[in-house]
């Protein structure tokens, strides 16, 4: 994958938008299936160079709404705008402009690696030389150049997978929706993946990644929209954790002075929400740890405790994720106590 | 309509079909096996001396080639006679390649990726037509020119002459293309319906029940070949069926259609 390590290449986005327009403008999108309302109120914006996250159970309208979002089918109710072009008037240029991973690979088995992308770069309007140049290019971005030749009905799930995002990326698209982009690759090629799209992310793309992966969307994410049947919320991944709860503080002490004898102290902060101790460590409840941790600290120590580490127990995406959506879920933070 | 994508999707479908030698050979062995049985007909009799006791019976068949010896005759009526099983071939070869286009693409899950592109579902099927009825007319095409040459070397340039006459040439132009076509749209309506190519190809198999009657009636009725006037009627209604075919098609093939039920 070289056109990671040696820079992306692509031609600065071909903005058509207001400067201060948002790339992707979806505003009150529903989608009805017969009696069956697949999504309703899709509102949220993308904007350039950025990578929007879109979480959700199966089910959940993720799909349906990046299927209404690439112009491949039409809303029920409310409008769209992808780079200014307004959705159903205009869908034909969105898709042009538009690169899209779909949930399976899609690939043509009988066709060789090269005869796949070749045959996407002709319907994305590339021709002769050009299309000869971004087939190997694209081969040689997701690692394929030595199977280029091979037909793809032989190929391994990750392979497929590998071939499936290089054929997204062959017209160098403005958009590009992502639906689980590392599924089926190995933790290597996954990395390669992911940094692959942060660095379109550099070169202004705009990139909405549908995922079951939380850590992945919490890494590669600008931003991310929790999604059942509509968005339930829409943030960056670390006010997402922030804002469903307070942050638990861990403070480790030695020394003499029992951690307990601090609670009363601690009751007495204004900023502390709770506190407790387990196994001889200090958990102190806070709303916001950057903030509120230093005067935490500062206090402890003019009470004489002699702290080892502080360190945020932080709620986890997952919890959040899980919380959101109506399912009960293992949590990584500790059981939080009443103030003492 | 733009031809630049209906090339690419022809294209494509032919790299599919060459990479298939089964469904290859099904295009070309029906029209051999087509041709081969009259014209070993024709040989047999060319190379046996005809019983007069017999003639009287197929006296009535002859009778249609009076410039002819009753040998020739009777191998000018063998020829003929048989045409009408060209019709199979346009009827039955390109519905084969139009069911394993499209349930093969449903079972690869490769038509959301295609609809993603700035191509029209229009442009895809009707990229998806030609390239299924192409090698079914070529191969008619090509069988017929074999059988007209072959049998005339065989027998006498007479049966050349018979085969390659106004009638059938204007059906080899004009009817085997239009049930091409029909046998295309027919394939891939229902190949919508259903989720694997066997049963898609049973179903379109009635498609050649009308076909075979009317090669049936021909052979019963004594008649030899085609008129004119017979084939530009069946133009006319295998041109209505393409009509009635294509509103069907459209009804079942918009975008949100293919994504929701075959995507």
């Amino acid at each position: 994958m070289d056109l990671v390590a040696s820079g992306l290449g692509w031609a600065t986005c071909s903005t058509e938008h207001a400067a201060d327009d948002p790339m992707i403008s979806a505003v009150g999108l529903g989608k009805r299936f017969r009696s069956l309302t697949a999504v309703h109120d899709l509102s949220f914006d993308v904007g350039d160079g950025e990578i929007f996250g879109i979480l959700g159970p199966n089910g959940a309208g993720k799909t349906t709404s990046v299927r209404m979002l690439s112009g491949l089918i039409a809303p029920s109710e409310g409008t769209a705008r992808i780079n200014g072009m307004e959705l159903g008037a205009q869908s034909q240029a969105i898709r042009a402009i538009t690169g899209i991973l779909t949930e399976s690979p899609g690939l043509h088995d009988k066709l060789t690696a090269r005869h796949n992308l070749g045959y996407y770069g002709r319907l994305y309007g590339l021709r002769g030389a050009n299309l000869r140049r971004a087939v190997d290019r694209y081969l040689g971005v997701v690692g394929m150049s030595d199977a280029a030749d091979r037909r793809v009905g032989g190929f391994s799930k990750g392979m497929r997978q590998k071939i499936a995002i290089a054929r997204a990326l062959i017209h160098e698209p403005e958009v590009l929706y992502l639906d689980e982009p590392t599924s089926a690759l190995d933790p290597s090629a996954a990395k390669t993946i992911r940094d692959f799209v942060s660095t379109l992310r550099d070169a202004g793309r705009s990139i909405v990644v549908c995922t079951h992966n939380l850590d992945e969307a919490e890494r590669l994410c600008d931003r991310i929209g929790i999604m059942r049947g509509t968005l339930l919320e829409v943030d960056t991944p670390a006010r997402l954790r922030r804002r469903n709860g307070t942050a638990s503080v861990r403070v480790e002490l030695v020394g003499a002075r029992q951690p307990a004898s601090f609670l009363d102290l601690l009751g007495d902060l204004p900023f502390v929400e709770g506190a407790r101790v387990v196994d001889g460590t200090l958990f102190v409840e806070v709303t916001d740890p950057r903030g509120d941790n230093p005067e935490l600290v500062r206090a402890l120590v003019e009470a004489g405790a002699r702290i080892v580490a502080v360190r945020e127990e932080a709620v986890t995406l997952e919890q959040v994720y899980l919380d959101m959506v109506g399912e009960v879920g293992e949590r990584d933070a500790r059981p939080i106590g009443e103030v003492a | 309509m733009r031809p630049g994508f209906i090339w690419a999707v022809i294209v494509k479908e032919a790299r599919d079909l060459l990479s298939n030698r089964l469904l290859l050979g099904a295009v070309v062995f029906p029209a051999l096996i087509f041709a081969a049985i009259p014209t070993g007909i024709v040989a047999f009799i060319e190379v046996n001396e005809l019983d007069p006791a017999q003639l009287g019976q197929i006296e009535q068949y002859l009778s249609q080639f009076p410039d002819l010896s009753p040998k020739l005759a009777a191998q000018g009526f063998i020829v003929l006679n048989f045409m009408a099983y060209f019709l199979l071939i346009p009827a039955m070869v390109p519905m084969a390649i139009a069911t394993q286009s499209v349930i093969g693409e449903k079972t690869a899950r490769s038509l959301e990726p295609q609809l993603a592109t700035p191509m029209e579902v229009s442009e895809l099927l009707i990229g998806k037509a030609i390239a299924s009825a192409t090698p079914a007319v070529l191969a008619t095409w090509g069988v017929f020119l074999l059988y007209g040459f072959i049998n005339g070397a065989i027998a006498d340039p007479a049966l050349t002459s018979l085969i390659f006459s106004d009638v059938w040439r204007v059906a080899m132009l004009s009817l085997v293309p239009l049930i091409c076509l029909l046998s295309v749209l027919l394939g891939i309506i229902v190949s919508s319906r259903v989720t694997d190519a066997r049963t898609a190809q049973q179903i379109g198999g009635f498609i050649v029940i009308p076909v075979i009657g009317v090669a049936v009636a021909g052979f019963f009725s004594g008649q030899a070949s085609f008129t004119m006037q017979q084939v530009m009627v069946g133009n006319l209604v295998v041109a209505l069926l393409i009509g009635v075919a294509l509103v069907m098609g459209n009804w079942i093939f918009d975008r949100e259609a293919i994504l929701t039920r075959l995507g």
